[in-house]
């Protein structure tokens, strides 16, 4: 029997969810999600693809999720219950954030602080202080304390944030509070700021913290009960959870920590295609994941997609490490629309699923980037393999209308909708790549989502990009990614010393703690010791400077060798981050230490797709170009295509769920795994 | 690619929305690569890209001007390569307003057409000068503000000038600090006019520049079509003080009378007081003020339909289509002679915008947001626990202003992303205990909707040190409006375990505290907006449960009786009617400003006097009582 690993992708509309054989068999299903108890569709989902991929539960063998549950709860202001203790003297530490007003200078004028994870009156000082050592200046007044907390049960607080002044040093004092409600309010949800980020800066902690118990009791319980039911099914299964830096846990330590999994939605296609670049000897890399409302992009470089701890979900910071990812509302689905002063604009807004696109036929009226290319031909009136046949004629419609408000052809309309679309893309790799040192014309721009073939070659032309890559099946690549995914837990703690004064005995000491977490981890979940991996990181400065620039030691490094290459390796790093350094010139300085506990997982098969038809298209349709105005243009089956097989542009290869655009001034060819190369020509 | 050469909607589309992500992209270079505190941390540098004619195209901030560089340089002795610099603010057409400001300007060109501008400048560290930071408090004259820089070239066709360099270098206590700032700030203005050049390539050299047009007009018909319409005809008078000037007590007035026609508005700063001795001064009266136009503009914003619309205008050259300018004759505050001082002039940038602001709520009958003072500079220094030398320096921000749609937002400093320094940062760096990190009770103006919060903010000294302040509005407070309450100033002072304290001026230098005495620092709530006893009882109720309205006020401010305590805490309804019905009748009406007690004493001792011609601007304009719909 062959092995049997299915993925399940829960966004806040669909669920996707795939099958994929040890053969390269995938088969992918999608069915709306049930916000209301995600495990509902999650279990219907597995069931499903099961039934239809000719196999029974008993068969499945491993469960891996990626969900948006967690950031939804956010972005949907899911606050109430909520409460936080903090220090003595630090009750406005929601209130004064950071004191920062976001954009322009000025809008101090008119800007409305958005609301605080936990208003005012559920935040509640206790007595008790520690120093920058950990030394405890005040003891913890344990009485008022129990007292605070009643006074928070009885407002409706049913899941409380604990964030103490200098708790990242010593724990002693969140400790003991554990234990004092853990006696008298055992029903109460509790994080603890030393556990979930044990890192200074205050209110960063704290809302950290605070994301993580909100989310606590529901995750765990769906979590929970979506385990029960599966092992209940097929038996004795594993069911991973994707984090939001692109590792998997299990779903019970997931539970425990859940706010690592918060944006994590994006980690699947970020991961997939990491493992098609790696297949084909791409080490630097652009991710473009695009859907039918937003696009996901991402920067590779040496195979790791790049990592931040400055995330924000909407206003609100969260600093675990995540995959980062910009996101633009760029997608299928966009909607073009008339502005100020006549004005054309393409965006935020989308059509959504329901009703759809106007060429859907569903009742939608609002033109989209999914119109525009059905009109100019760029999409096929009838979609491969679907038994839509798409309505060119009211899209064109729309687009004759909108052209005569800005004076246009319904062709150049509809082409400057694709251009628009394609250079809101353009901003979201310049995000990743150009805001950071990087020039995105040195990378392969590594398109999938349902969309992500169908702009990027315009999208590329803008940036200098003169190679792009095309999975097979670009449309699973997000749910297929799950199951690529390693293990993987952050540690971290604080510990400020200077190069000058430090002792690298007690940094030694400090990183090997946190390692005997993580082998503590792996061994929980269950990964043999051959398979771990643990990775020694450190985020250093310039003295004097107020960020801090993150320095990966060589796996396999540790002990005093690790120190040693830690101060000498910050140099180099800082130079590539920020284009200076100052070596032997200015003090370095310590902040955190971190550690990455790895542990690798079995890979399935590769995604393979090997036409062993004819390399000649199949066929050619009257397809508008933004250069040539209409032209007969040759269309490719992508079935049919096999390696070496080559599409000189303009050209449109179709395949199901996925259509790659290859525009005049492109040429694409197919390699030895199926993917589809596109190579610009001048 | 193709080039076209008419512009249509896609084409403005796509060089707007590349524009508006061009500046976000240098603001990020200029972040990532920057070398001083001040400007890496604290954000206190501006960008922009211009067109050809040096017209200002971005639009989220505002920045320097591109004239200086026609001024001293003709039209053939601009060429690819060359870097253009300075920092001078008598010679930088009142681009520049203090010596620490250096001003990097790039020309863009697509083959040897110049296609416009790319521009940075950045507070640095250190400019020489007579004390460490070039932000002397006791400064008599501009060189004693440090290196004064006049337009010069740092490029020339791509060829670095060496000896410029040097001096410049040579004249910073933190050369290191100030030779990495420069390289990064021309890094980042040449990452700008490569987006210029791209869009020059793909669409033509004609269809940039008639969108650049487009951009600007569509500034000048957002002001003119959304916002103009709200403002009244008519002629408005506002003026606001400056407490100090570093070596005398003030108050120094800067005053305006705006007139506003259908088309435009016309903003006139005569009767402004003589300049100071002191460094308070900003040269603003060059090339028809088109600095202080731009500078002022966005106050507008404030009049759109929402927020969230405000946050969407974009303030280009489009602002001076519709806002002229007229300055006094030399000598004055903002119209100083050549050589004045000029190096603590954001009191006056921020008093421009509250006056200008004022006036707008004469002529709104009172829509506008009230006042709010947002940036100060307090620090220690001395030895810390290894014996060595630190400056602990932090701006604070105050309470945000008080408006028909909105609380003052607490804590808010009005340079975008700037950040104030987590306790447990200032604790690891520096000998101090951080006791408090809160926010002042009562120190929002009262109102319908009260200003926000200012900071109460109380530090424990670990060893001897010496305190900074740099602070005005600290006797004076910002104003509210329509009815609403000044916000409570700003202050400084010291305890001691036992009981004993001490209250210092706002402008103070070199003064000893020493160890274990707890320094408290109170920075200004917002205006208030609004009559308080229009205030929803039960605001009133929150926030007194929060603090941050003190039960006393609550009764005799805002005329709201409670009872219980805590969470039993309640509105009495009955009480709350009778008493504002009491307090209704026997009050006086209420005024379109009210400057706070203070004000009414300096007034009373005969210290607040107007030149020929002007009357109390405040006096007959009274509170309208409407509510916003």
């Amino acid at each position: 029997m062959s092995e049997l690993r299915v993925s399940v992708d829960t966004g806040g509309t669909f669920t996707d969810v795939v099958a994929v054989y040890d053969d390269g068999r995938v088969h992918a299903i999608k069915t709306p999600s049930t916000p209301g108890d995600p495990s509902a569709a999650l279990l219907s989902g597995i069931r499903q693809v099961v039934e239809e991929s000719g196999s029974v539960m008993p068969d499945v063998d491993i469960v891996v999720h990626g969900t948006t549950t967690a950031t939804n709860a956010v972005l949907e202001h899911k606050f109430s219950g909520l409460g936080l203790l903090v220090t003595e003297g630090f009750r406005h530490l929601l209130e004064i954030a950071r004191q920062s007003v976001p954009d322009g200078y000025g809008n101090s004028f008119f800007w409305v602080k958005p609301p605080r994870l936990v208003p005012l009156h559920l935040v509640r000082e206790v007595g008790g202080r520690m120093d920058q050592t950990g030394t405890v200046l005040r003891e913890l007044d344990e009485k008022a304390l129990v007292e605070s907390v009643q006074e928070l049960v009885d407002q409706g607080v049913d899941r409380l944030g604990v964030c103490l002044i200098h708790s990242y040093v010593n724990d002693q004092h969140e400790r003991r509070i554990a234990e004092i409600i853990g006696e008298h309010f055992p029903d109460l949800f509790l994080s603890l700021s030393a556990e979930v980020l044990p890192e200074y800066r205050e209110y960063e902690r704290a809302m950290t913290t605070l994301v993580d118990v909100m989310v606590k009791p529901y995750v765990r319980t769906y979590l929970g009960r979506a385990h029960e039911e599966l092992n209940k099914e097929a038996g004795d299964t594993p069911l991973l959870l994707m984090q939001s830096n692109g590792g998997v846990v299990s779903a019970k330590a997931a539970g425990e920590r859940p706010v690592t999994m918060l944006l994590s939605g994006p980690a699947g296609g970020v991961l997939g295609a990491v493992h098609v670049a790696e297949q084909v000897g791409l080490t630097d890399i652009l991710t473009l994941d695009a859907g039918g409302t937003s696009t996901d992009i991402c920067l590779v470089e040496n195979m790791s997609p790049n990592i931040t701890t400055q995330s924000l979900i909407e206003h609100y910071p969260v600093k675990t490490p995540m995959l980062d990812i910009a996101t633009v509302a760029a997608g299928g689905g966009s909607i073009a629309w008339i502005g100020q002063f006549g004005s054309l604009k393409v965006g935020p807004q989308s059509v959504g699923a329901d009703p759809g696109p106007i060429c859907y036929g569903r009742g939608g009226t609002d033109p989209s980037v999914t119109d525009a290319a059905v009109s100019l031909g760029w999409l096929p009136a009838e979609f491969i393999g679907g038994d839509l046949v798409l309505d060119v004629e009211s899209s064109r419609a729309a687009f004759e209308e909108l052209g005569q408000t800005l004076e246009l052809s319904a062709e150049e309309a509809a082409s400057g909708v694709l251009e628009i679309a394609a250079a809101n893309q353009v901003h979201g790799i310049r995000q990743v790549t150009t805001t950071k040192g990087r020039d995105p014309a040195d990378y392969t721009l590594l398109a999938f989502g349902g969309s992500g073939a169908l702009l990027a070659a315009v999208s590329a032309d803008f940036l200098n990009i003169r190679s792009i890559l095309v999975p097979p099946f670009p449309g699973n690549l997000s749910a297929y990614g799950l199951q690529v995914s390693d293990v993987r837990r952050d540690y971290v703690r604080t510990l400020v010393r200077l190069e000058s004064k430090s002792d690298p005995a007690e940094i030694d000491r400090h990183w090997s703690s946190l390692e005997e977490q993580g082998r503590q981890e792996l061994r929980d979940q269950g990964i043999a010791e051959e398979d771990w991996e643990l990775l020694r990181v450190a985020d250093m400065r310039y003295y004097g400077e107020a960020h801090e620039v993150r320095v990966s030691l060589p796996s396999g490094l540790s002990g005093l060798d690790a120190v040693e290459a830690m101060w000498r390796l910050f140099h180099p790093e800082h130079d590539s981050v920020y284009g200076f350094s100052y070596p032997g010139e200015q003090e370095v300085e310590l902040v955190q230490l971190r550690v990455q506990a790895v542990g690798q997982m079995s890979r399935p098969a590769s995604l393979r797709l090997s036409g062993s038809g004819s390399p000649e298209p199949i066929g050619s349709r009257q397809i508008y170009w933004r250069d040539l105005g209409w032209t007969e243009t040759p269309l490719y089956d992508r079935y049919e295509l096999p390696d070496g097989a080559r599409a000189p542009g303009p050209a449109v290869i179709q395949e199901y769920g996925s259509t790659i655009v290859v525009p005049p001034g492109w040429d694409a060819s197919i390699d030895e795994f199926g993917n589809v190369r596109l190579e610009a020509t001048r | 690619m193709t080039s076209t050469t008419t512009l249509g909607p896609i084409e403005l589309e796509v060089i707007t929305g590349t524009i508006r992500s061009a500046e976000l992209e240098i603001e990020a270079a200029v972040e990532r690569t920057a070398r001083s505190p001040m400007i890496r941390d604290q954000h206190d540098y501006r960008v922009a890209l211009f067109d050809a004619r040096g017209r200002k195209l971005t639009g989220r901030s505002y920045s320097a001007l591109v004239e200086p560089v026609f001024e001293y340089f003709d039209d053939g002795d601009i060429h690819p390569g060359d870097v253009f610099f300075w920092n001078d603010p008598y010679n930088s057409c009142g681009g520049i307003g203090h010596v620490p400001d250096l001003c990097t300007t790039v020309p863009i060109f697509k083959d040897d057409r110049l296609i416009g501008f790319s521009q940075v400048f950045g507070h640095h560290d250190d400019v020489g000068g007579m004390v460490p930071g070039s932000l002397p408090v006791q400064a008599h004259d501009m060189w004693a503000e440090g290196l004064v820089i006049p337009p010069i070239k740092l490029y020339e066709k791509g060829m670095v000038n060496e000896a410029a360099f040097s001096i410049i270098e040579r004249n910073s206590r933190l050369s290191e600090h100030l030779r990495g700032d420069l390289d990064s700030e021309i890094g980042a203005a040449v990452l700008g006019s490569r987006r210029i050049i791209a869009m020059a390539d793909r669409y033509g050299v004609d269809a940039l520049e008639a969108a650049y047009d487009a951009i600007i007009e569509n500034c000048a018909r957002t002001i003119r079509e959304e916002l103009l319409p709200k403002i009244e005809d008519g002629v408005y008078t506002f003026e606001d003080y400056i407490e100090s000037d570093g070596f005398n007590i003030g108050p120094y007035a800067m005053r305006l009378t705006m007139t506003k026609t259908p088309e435009k508005l016309i903003l006139d700063f005569a009767g402004t007081d003589p300049e100071t001795e002191g460094p308070i001064n900003w040269a603003i009266d060059y090339t028809e003020g088109r600095f202080v136009r731009k500078w002022m503009g966005p106050v507008l914003r404030s009049l759109a339909a929402t927020p969230e619309r405000a946050a969407e205008i974009d303030m280009n050259e489009g602002c001076l289509d519709v806002i002229e300018a007229r300055f006094p004759d030399k000598g004055t505050l903002i119209t100083p002679t050549f050589g004045r001082p000029t190096g603590q002039r954001f009191y006056l940038l921020l008093r421009s915008l509250g006056i200008f602001a004022g006036a707008l709520s004469k002529a709104t009958k009172g829509k506008m947001p009230a006042d709010h003072e947002t940036i100060r500079i307090w620090g220690v220094h001395g030895d810390d626990r290894a014996g060595e030398f630190y400056l602990f320096r932090e701006v604070l921000g105050g309470g945000g202003p008080g408006r028909p749609w909105s609380d003052g937002s607490d804590v808010v400093h009005i340079v975008p992303n700037s950040r104030n320094l987590p306790a447990e940062f200032s604790e690891t760096r520096y000998p101090v205990l951080v006791e408090k990190l809160g926010l002042a009770t009562d120190s929002g103006g009262a109102g319908y909707r009260r200003g926000g919060m200012g900071y109460d903010k109380q530090i424990r000294v670990l060893s001897d040190c010496s305190l900074i302040s740099n602070a005005d509005r600290s006797v004076l407070q910002p104003y509210g409006v329509n009815g609403g309450m000044a916000g409570v100033h700003y202050s400084v002072s010291t305890h001691s375990d036992d009981g004993e304290s001490k209250s210092l001026p706002g402008m103070l230098d070199q003064y000893t505290v020493e160890k274990d005495l707890v320094i408290n620092i109170r920075t200004t709530g917002g205006g208030g907006w609004g009559d308080p006893l229009d205030r929803e009882p039960e605001s009133v109720r929150y926030d007194v449960l929060c603090d941050n309205v003190s039960s006393e006020a609550a009764r005799e401010v805002y005329g709201v009786v409670l009872t219980g305590r805590a969470h039993t805490l309640a509105v009495d309804e009955t009480a709350t009617e009778k008493l504002r019905e009491t307090m209704r009748s026997e009050r006086e009406p209420l005024p379109m400003f009210d400057r706070g007690p203070s004000f009414a004493v300096l007034k009373d001792e005969g210290r607040i006097n107007w030149p020929d011609g002007w009357a109390d601007p405040d006096e007959g304009f009274m509170a309208t009582g409407e509510l916003p719909a």
